[in-house]
């Protein structure tokens, strides 16, 4: 049997990687100069000002890798004229929305073993202006998933991040924010003032086009795949299939990958759009995906625990409470962890449907009192358990644990 | 302070070497890692600091300890620690 030798269309796959932050945003320019001109004092003039800008726009509109992408070369362009910027990026939904642990994660730029525990919120904001004074450093700190921080911490959250100043007068300035949230809706519930403060510079990202997804797709296809591996026709099926989704490029990357996978599976020196059409049909709602990687290691051991309940039970349409945290005990077990209290599970259950990924209901009351039930709308279980083995796999437990 | 005073000691070491591979902690960290108690742990940081290895930084009511970056001493330290551990490894 001749040797076999392993052919790949992919030159660098990191490249389509959601947390992969490209070099140039395809259209978006405009939106870039947008935010150089609301930061341009960042470069002349930090000490005198600060500045409050939301980026806003629905899933897959690039406004996580618009701003990563203006506060790496903001911070670089600092370092080029002797300013000691830092730019600094925080999913708040990773934090649980908790304003402490989002200014934890602000000071272990600084610090890396700051302790955890000792103080309140509110000292270690002082805290860490303390260090920017000291270190005489400036901050570009963005706040992605704004939503989950208003929605835990409320208004005097976002009103002390806001108006940092008002109680260091005559000191420099030395924060200035960007709020990342899908709509304004969510700020909607802020005080008048607190609002009005962040209201003032809006950057809005509308959704792409079928036409600006394709340059958008050919863009990764020249920095992932080798040279005349993707024909014309599996870009413009991707795109389509993008926009119908929402105009959504993190859709549309995702499949580009996936079809790339096919193709390397089927051995095919070219990526099909016959690739395209089998990648679609695995694909688990991957507007949900970031979701997943946002959840808490006992939010994803409980979902976990609920795939491997339907997956185990394909004839059911609905588990009950006692029947899913019966199977996140078992996953407990498996990935050696404590499980939490039943109340916690209850928690975690309003999380998740608050998020989408499951939905739940309350069975009439029978003689047995009410039940919630959980249902698994339109993912596959199968496809969901995989998802979420990869997520704990990827040495996401112990990086969890820590946050615990 | 001579150096058989300073570093003829295992708790002090033990610090030297904790500080040497995680840079800096604070006090109640030191002393949960080094395993001894907060107020000894205290002292023997008093101690180092005065020798012109460690410096210490306070945030609050959070003292942060490190070594020295600009003291030869503490530069010594670490390169022992270094080597050290690069040999048990071996």
């Amino acid at each position: 049997m001749p040797a076999s030798t392993y052919h790949s269309v992919f030159k660098d796959e990191s490249k389509l990687d959601i947390n992969y932050v490209p070099r140039r945003l395809v259209h978006r320019e405009a939106e870039m100069r947008l935010l150089a001109e609301f930061f341009k004092y960042l470069l002349t003039a930090p000490e005198k000002t600060a500045q409050r800008v939301l980026v806003v726009g629905d899933v897959g509109t690039g406004k996580t890798a618009l701003t990563q992408r203006f506060g790496l070369d903001l911070a670089q362009q600092g370092k080029q004229r002797g300013v000691n910027l830092h730019y600094i990026h925080v999913n708040c939904r990773q934090y649980r929305g908790s304003l402490f642990l989002i200014l934890h994660h602000a000071v272990s730029v600084f610090h890396p073993n700051f302790p955890k525990r000792g103080f309140s919120a509110e000292e270690l904001l002082n805290i860490f202006l303390q260090i920017l004074d000291e270190n005489n450093a400036y901050v570009l700190l963005t706040l992605d998933e704004f939503e989950s921080l208003i929605e835990r911490e409320g208004s005097e959250a976002v009103y002390k991040l806001t108006r940092l100043q008002e109680a260091r007068l005559g000191k420099p300035q030395r924060v200035s924010l960007i709020g990342i949230l899908k709509s304004l809706k969510a700020i909607e519930g802020l005080d008048a003032s607190t609002r009005s403060t962040l209201q003032s510079n809006i950057v809005k990202l509308e959704k792409y086009s079928k036409e600006q997804l394709v340059d958008i797709i050919n863009d990764r296809v020249e920095l992932a795949f080798k040279p005349l591996t993707v024909p014309e026709e599996t870009v413009d099926l991707i795109a389509e299939l993008a926009s119908s989704e929402g105009g959504n490029a993190r859709f549309a990357i995702e499949l580009l990958w996936r079809a790339g996978k096919y193709a390397d599976a089927e051995d095919l020196s070219v990526v099909l759009p016959e690739c395209v059409r089998r990648a679609v049909s695995s694909v688990f709602a991957i507007t949900k995906k970031s979701d997943l990687a946002a959840l808490s290691l006992h939010e994803k051991l409980f979902l976990l625990g609920i795939a491997r309940f339907f997956k185990e039970n394909a004839d059911r349409a609905y588990a009950s409470l006692t029947e899913a945290e019966k199977a996140y005990i078992v996953v407990c077990e498996e990935f050696e962890v404590q499980p939490h209290t039943h109340t916690q599970l209850w928690k975690y259950l309003q999380t998740l449907s608050n998020l989408g990924i499951v939905k739940k209901s309350v069975s009439a009351a029978g003689q047995r009192g009410r039940t919630t039930l959980i249902y698994l709308p339109g993912v596959s279980a199968h496809e969901l358990e995989r998802e979420l083995y990869t997520f704990l796999e990827r040495g996401k437990v112990s990086e969890n644990r820590r946050v615990q | 302070m001579e150096i058989e005073e300073v570093l003829g000691n295992r708790l002090r070491l033990k610090i030297l070497r904790i500080l040497s591979q995680l840079k800096e902690l604070n006090v109640s960290e030191i002393a949960r890692k080094s395993g001894a108690s907060y107020r000894i742990v205290k002292e023997h940081l008093k101690i180092l600091e005065e020798a012109g290895i460690l410096q210490h930084k306070k945030f609050g009511r959070i003292h942060l300890y490190r070594l020295d970056e600009n003291s030869i001493k503490a530069r010594a330290v670490k390169a022992l620690v270094d080597a050290w551990e690069t040999i048990e490894k071996r």
